[in-house]
């Protein structure tokens, strides 16, 4: 019998934005094959051109909907928000890269390129529920965060960072692509929707592949008991990448398991509470706990970032539309106080002799008064102190626990909040009620001033007229719901 | 003033306050807090003229701004007859301060930035007591924190971190039990009614299991409870006390406890009047206990500071008595010892800073017979002490004679417990008053001693005269709040004992 192969011509206007990163990042990569030492100016520029424009294109088709590629994509008001807030943090960390490396002397042209391909792999991570692609996508995100983490290339650190990052990412990815093996073997599908709304035989496939699937991903937002490489990775990265990976990493790595949340409602709900309960409050804790014990400003930074990946896994452990909405607004709000957080410290790194001690805050308010103050608000932002961002997560967090009667995370997340105080306030603290340890000022760009002021703002805007990014957040999930 | 927008005027007013200072040259800072301290004080008085005492249970100035319409969260403002007294004892106490810390010895340096705290303190207080939507009181209420942490960390004496920190941690952590409770009540409306809602009014219709209110009672309580505070909950106070600059001190005893006392009034009996009932034995005796337990450990303190924390820790032991005696005598108690405590904590905080400042000590001994040669200080010391005491005459008589009365409602005993308490809250004022006075040493390193003028008369006397007002002229304090109290009782009748 002769088979019908119906053609399907892909609509390419659903990612547009992407084609036009993707072109961007193979520009870049061409003009650093044609010119062994790349015009750096010329390489930012090109690469905000192609960013603001794939901005533009995803502005003026706000709210589209649709799949293509034969449902291998999806383009829906999620993945819309999603990549808007990856693209914006990429474009804040060309304002930051240039000096940084300039400082290290380890000023690469492959820098670009490889920021663009990781930006495509993270805007094709949010927008698929095919097994493949997240596949692929997830290597294209990791894969460029390895050669990024690795990009001093004469800082052992960074090095050792990089490799840790690689064999664990490694294992990672393998796991992700054994549990979509076995899933497919119990569907014979590759799409999640499919899986798991599909009833076969062999349920406990579906079960280990999930498990394993979501091991993957565990693995790759932190969380406890697979999060040994990230204080080691944050550590060793250069900070503007640290800071990349803490922001537009986290969104992305954190988008599949949100799509997945509405798909577990119907059959797993109770299993998937227990199972994500039990690792957010792991993660709650011993971030946290690890935290206030360290000495090393970048390394608690990354321990925080382990906490927050518990406080956002609290709101995933909510499988409802309210858990949903706690989860996007959550991780948006982490993505811009990580970003911003660790930007102040890349910028402290140009002092002589500056190695992120926690003593060398001190009275950072006499010699960098702007700085200082932004730092205190976002540290006060990822404390959840009213009215910021973090406050405005933290709190629809308490509520979708409060909505599923999780009474026991909660309370978890209280005391795990409270041992965070600790660790936040010291810096405050020595930042403002210290005398100066620190010479002088640094040498800061006005790009990099209005930046970091930019997001300061931001922080505290989103967080006092929350009904800003309310409405988006709201919608999406709503949308992804309703499927 | 029909349609003027009161709160946000007086919310508004010191927050370009604390702009000016910040653009201003630095002398001029104390200038700009005084000026636009007094401005909101007399913003204050000026609106009672306006404001309808017969109707003081209704909100009145109300104001109201959509934050996210789908969570029915707004910024909803407004002062019905609690709130309003608790703000103009705001607004008092704020340009008191200023006022002495003009002339404060401790506040030599970073005058900007300390004024500028001061008047945001300002703003966000009066977002505390005007808030008619719960989460929006929670954010005002936590924003208070930062301020007086960088006042006491930093303008503090000499353990000033440590107690920042306690004050800091203690409240922070206390009050995300707070945030639970408030999101979950949102839920809770929810539930019954299709949507959620933060707003004051929508969850008082809110109906639980006798299980469920108490236990948003105790999340609730355990926040108020460190705020007030209560005994166990009370070490973080004399701490912070102890180490703040003398108007740091005045804010927090005058004010920031009261925030505790009001919102446990307002949302834990207001909300959970069931619960209320329930757990009325317990609290009351709580209370008492407070009362008895502070008291001795005042006796014991040697530093006059952490003397006048402790005296507040057993004055609020008589306002959680009061209130949660649930009738009209006990809360009627309860909110003029509120309003009597902040006048006589600001004073006798402010006499505590003035002797540091000629002394340079806190040591109660080395203050022995000091105040001779500062009649006028004296004087006004004087009058505080018994105030505080509780005689007849001085602010805090009405609140110690109507909880009596108000015990008496229920038995004799419990009113004898409550005079037992008083008793001890007497004895520390009179140790007090007895070390100044009559205890002498050698004088000549005295004599020397200035006495209080200029400012620091002028913020003594703003606490002290509206202690004989109302130590004599009580009802002029009741027609703020009896209203609100019957109300309130008629709320507790008809949900906790089906009308």
């Amino acid at each position: 019998m002769e088979q019908i192969i119906r053609i399907e011509y892909p609509d390419l206007w659903l990612i547009l934005p992407e084609l036009v990163v993707l072109f961007t990042g193979f520009i870049l990569f061409s003009l650093d094959l044609l010119y062994r030492r790349i015009n750096h100016l010329l390489a930012i520029s090109i690469s905000l051109i192609g960013y603001l424009l794939a901005l533009l294109l995803l502005l003026l088709n706000w709210g589209m909907e649709g799949e293509t590629f034969y449902g291998l994509y999806k383009r829906d008001s999620f993945s819309s928000l999603m990549q808007a807030f990856m693209i914006l943090l990429t474009m804040a960390l060309l304002g930051f890269n240039y000096l940084y490396y300039r400082h290290r002397r380890s000023l690469y042209g492959e820098f670009y390129y490889i920021l663009s391909f990781s930006l495509i792999g993270g805007m094709f991570l949010v927008s698929s529920y095919n097994l493949v692609v997240l596949y692929v996508a997830l290597e294209g995100v990791s894969i460029s965060f390895y050669i990024l983490t690795s990009l001093l290339r004469s800082d052992f650190n960074a090095k050792e960072g990089a490799f840790k990052y690689l064999m664990l990412g490694g294992l990672s990815i393998a796991l992700a692509s054994y549990g979509a093996g076995f899933m497919y073997l119990y569907s014979g599908s590759l799409d999640l929707r499919y899986i798991l709304t599909h009833v076969g035989e062999n349920h406990y496939f579906l079960v280990l592949g999930l498990v394993l699937f979501l091991i993957g991903f565990a693995i790759k937002i932190g969380a406890v008991p697979f999060h040994f490489w990230l204080p080691d990775a944050y550590q060793g990265a250069p900070t503007p990448i640290t800071a990349y990976m803490a922001s537009v990493g986290k969104l992305a790595f954190f988008a599949p398991v949100v799509r997945l949340m509405p798909l577990v409602q119907e059959h797993f709900a109770y299993a998937w509470i227990t199972t994500v309960g039990i690792i957010s409050a792991l993660t709650m804790l011993y971030g946290n706990l690890t935290a206030l014990v360290q000495k090393d400003v970048k390394r608690l930074l990354a321990y925080s970032s382990i906490a927050h990946s518990g406080y956002i896994m609290a709101g995933i452990a909510v499988a409802e539309v309210i858990g949903l909405k706690a989860v996007i607004y959550f991780l948006i709000a982490y993505s811009l106080m990580g970003f911003g957080s660790f930007m102040v410290l890349a910028l402290l790194e140009r002092l002589p002799g500056w190695e992120n001690r926690l003593e060398q805050f001190s009275g950072m308010r006499s010699s960098t008064p702007w700085l200082a103050f932004s730092f205190m608000v976002m540290l006060l932002a990822l404390l959840g102190v009213p009215p910021t961002v973090g406050f405005v997560g933290k709190a629809l967090v308490f509520m979708s626990l409060s909505f599923e009667r999780l009474w026991w995370l909660a309370l978890v997340m209280i005391v795990a909040t409270g041992l965070s105080t600790g660790y936040y306030l010291r810096i405050t603290a020595l930042m403002f009620m210290k005398d100066s340890r620190i010479s002088s000022g640094m040498s800061v760009s006005q790009t990099e001033k209005s930046l970091i002021l930019l997001i300061t703002i931001s922080i505290v805007l989103l967080g006092a007229v929350p009904i800003i990014l309310w409405s988006f957040v709201s919608s999406s999930a709503e949308n992804l719901f309703m499927r | 003033m029909e349609g003027f927008p009161l709160v946000s005027v007086s919310m508004i007013l010191p927050l370009v306050g604390s702009l000016v200072v910040l653009f201003a040259r630095e002398e001029l800072s104390k200038w700009i807090a005084s000026i636009f301290g007094g401005l909101v004080f007399a913003l204050s008085l000026l609106s009672l003229l306006f404001f309808d005492f017969s109707k003081a249970e209704r909100v009145q100035f109300e104001e109201k701004y959509p934050l996210i319409p789908e969570l029915s969260l707004n910024l909803h403002l407004g002062f019905d007859g609690l709130s309003y007294i608790m703000y103009i004892l705001t607004t008092l106490v704020s340009l008191v301060a200023i006022l002495w810390s003009t002339r404060d010895h401790q506040i030599s340096h970073r005058l900007k930035e300390y004024y500028i705290w001061f008047l945001l303190t300002e703003t966000f207080l009066v977002g505390v007591f005007a808030s008619l939507d719960l989460m929006v009181f929670y954010v005002f209420y936590e924003l208070t924190l930062v301020p007086m942490f960088f006042v006491i960390g930093i303008w503090g004496y000499k353990l000033r971190l440590y107690s920042a920190y306690k004050f800091f941690i203690y409240i922070f952590v206390s009050s995300l039990f707070l945030l639970l409770g408030i999101v979950s009540l949102a839920v809770q409306h929810f539930r019954q009614y299709g949507k959620f809602s933060f707003s004051y009014f929508d969850l008082l219709n809110n109906s639980y299991s006798l299980e469920f209110e108490v236990f948003m009672f105790l999340l609730f309580f355990i926040a108020f409870a460190v705020k007030t505070p209560i005994v166990p909950f009370h070490t973080w106070l004399p701490d912070a006390h102890g180490e703040a600059p003398t108007a740091g001190s005045v804010v927090l005893a005058a004010i920031l406890l009261k925030m505790g006392t009001y919102a446990l009034l307002r949302f834990n009996i207001g909300l959970f009047p069931e619960a209320s009932v329930f757990l009325m034995p317990i609290m009351v005796l709580w209370g008492i206990f407070t009362i008895v337990f502070a008291s001795w450990f005042t006796i014991s303190q040697s530093n006059v500071k952490r003397f006048v924390a402790y005296s507040s820790v057993s004055h609020m032991g008589f306002v959680v008595t009061g209130m949660f005696l649930l009738n009209a005598e006990g809360m009627r108690a309860s909110i003029t010892e509120m309003f009597a405590h902040g006048l006589t904590s600001s004073a006798l905080f402010m006499m505590a800073g003035f002797i540091y400042n000629r002394l340079h000590s806190f040591n109660m001994q080395a203050l022995r017979g000091s105040i001779k040669f500062m009649p006028v200080f004296a004087l006004l010391v004087a009058i505080t002490g018994f105030s505080s005491m509780g005689l007849p005459g001085g602010s805090s008589f009405w609140g110690k004679f109507l909880t009596i009365v108000g015990a008496r409602e229920y038995t004799l005993l419990l009113a004898f417990l409550v005079i037992v308490g008083a008793f001890f809250s007497a004895v520390y004022v009179l140790y007090l008053l007895k070390t100044l006075y009559l205890d002498t040493k050698e004088e000549s390193r005295l004599v020397h001693f200035t006495d209080l003028r200029g400012f620091k008369l002028t913020a003594f006397l703003l606490v002290v005269i509206p202690m004989f007002l109302v130590g004599f002229l009580p009802f002029l304090f009741f027609a703020f709040y009896d209203p609100y109290i019957d109300s309130l009782l008629g709320h507790i009748l008809s949900k906790a004992l089906g009308g």
